[in-house]
């Protein structure tokens, strides 16, 4: 029990930060909403676009624009010495990566209530809005994408080339999720039922629970400085 | 002969399966009935994607025991198969794209063994980039092991959410049976085994390489003290 109340702490801590600051969510929203932008226009003005190219819009924009929260999320307590101060504090590493991921969870969830109707206004006109089957992808995506940049970004910002390495490091592993993310939002953007997108959402999920566990277990090596 | 020594013996005997094997490629190994001589890369392509595969394994094995000793000869092994892996894998592409072009009409096809080689790469390439990134040799160890252990967990994600698309790949050797003639079986297990001990050779040479240089920076940092 003490140990959720350490992570819940801890999540208290960097949402307090972000909520003063702003610095990270304003950053994402604005730059996936300039990449819905640019893609909009690379398509041809006035062209519309299938469920398919729509998906993959979708995820380009997102997983871009989560890249710059997820650099910071680690790279503002090395400025300071901070993780020295964290790893003398009593808390586990564990709890620590379990705080961290559901920090940068948060923040692609409130970057995605802006990106994804932004999206709709600029590509939905022959799309079907189908919003409570795009939840749950949003959410599996997510998470996936939270315990692996986590951890992936713990080690890039202990590197003096944290913001080239990050998405070096971390698309390579993520591409299956994004794979699968973008054939079920496909479909869910063609207005195919939720147990229609089992198949993707199923091996999605195992991504998740693989790489939280992994996350868990390899982060107290990659955070600590030695 | 005292040349012949542990590290040179691979390599040497590596010099000489080599072009054994691509002899019998070329002159034992008969010509397959629908593919005809492009069929042949088939004897270097398997070999080498085989060995790819040993490497990550070897790389991820290697990680999980840096992290437990902290020994510098487990970093040493790390880094070389990484090193060979990647070559390797460059290799299996190269070959592979160049048989799919004749028979599948195509370069390249998103098929799940082709997707997880590609992949693969780029896990074990960015591992690579990483390491040129980080000065300090204990944090370059520990950081690229977690990202060999890692990467390696991601081989069997990657493979089963690929099948899920399509598949045009051959299944030469099923569980079953193997569907090749059994001249052509012998040409393989040849270049499979000058393949692995042209692996073993590669590998041994990187190890003592990179201890060399482990050593070298041992030597230049008690200097300046």
């Amino acid at each position: 029990m003490s140990s959720l109340r350490q992570v819940r702490f801890l999540l208290g801590k960097d949402l307090r930060i972000e909520l003063r600051k702003k610095e990270s969510l304003v950053s994402m929203a604005f730059f996936g909403t300039l990449i819905l932008v640019m893609l909009n226009i690379a398509n041809g003005i006035g062209r519309q676009v299938d469920a398919e190219t729509g998906a993959g819009i979708l995820w380009v924009a997102i997983i871009f624009s989560s890249v710059l929260g997820l650099g910071r999320v680690f790279a503002r307590e090395k400025e300071n010495g901070c993780v020295a101060a964290l790893l003398l504090s009593p808390v586990t590493a564990g709890e620590i990566y379990l705080a961290k991921t559901l920090v940068n969870f948060t923040l692609m969830l409130l970057a995605e209530l802006v990106l994804v109707p932004v999206f709709y206004v600029l590509f939905g006109a022959q799309l079907n809005a189908a919003p409570l089957t795009l939840l749950p992808i949003l959410l599996l995506v997510n998470l996936g994408f939270s315990t692996t940049g986590t951890l992936v970004s713990a080690i890039s910002a202990g590197t003096r080339r944290n913001e080239v390495l990050l998405p070096i490091l971390l698309f390579p592993l993520i591409l299956p999720l994004t794979a699968l993310a973008v054939k079920a939002t496909s479909g869910a953007l063609a207005a195919k039922p939720l147990t229609a997108l089992l198949d993707q959402l199923e091996p999605m999920a195992a991504f998740c629970v693989v790489f939280t566990a992994a996350g868990y277990l390899l982060f107290p090596f990659a955070i600590r400085e030695d | 002969m005292s040349t012949l020594n542990r590290t040179t013996l691979f390599p040497a005997l590596a010099a000489l399966l080599i072009p054994a094997a691509i002899g019998m490629v070329f002159f034992y190994a008969p010509l397959e009935r629908t593919m005809g001589s492009v069929q042949k890369i088939f004897y270097f392509h398997l070999p080498l994607a085989f060995s790819a595969f040993l490497s990550f394994t070897v790389a991820c094995i290697a990680g999980i025991m840096y992290l437990r000793k902290r020994q510098r000869i487990w970093d040493a092994r790390l880094a070389a198969s990484i090193e060979i892996g990647v070559v390797f894998t460059t290799l299996v592409l190269i070959t592979g794209s160049l048989w799919g072009k004749p028979i599948w009409n195509t370069y390249w096809t998103w098929d799940p063994r082709l997707t997880t080689s590609l992949i693969l790469w780029f896990i074990f390439a960015s591992c690579l980039i990483l390491r040129s990134a980080i000065d300090e040799e204990g944090k370059r160890a520990t950081f690229s092991a977690v990202m060999a252990i890692i990467g390696f967990i991601d081989v069997p994600i990657v493979f089963l959410s690929a099948r899920l698309w399509r598949s045009i790949h051959p299944t030469v050797i099923r569980t079953d049976s193997i569907g090749l003639e059994s001249s052509m079986i012998v040409t393989l297990l040849v270049s499979m085994t000058a393949m692995l001990i042209f692996w073993v050779g590669l590998y041994k040479f990187r190890v003592a390489l990179h201890l060399q240089e482990a050593k070298v920076n041992d030597l230049q940092t008690d200097g300046i003290r």
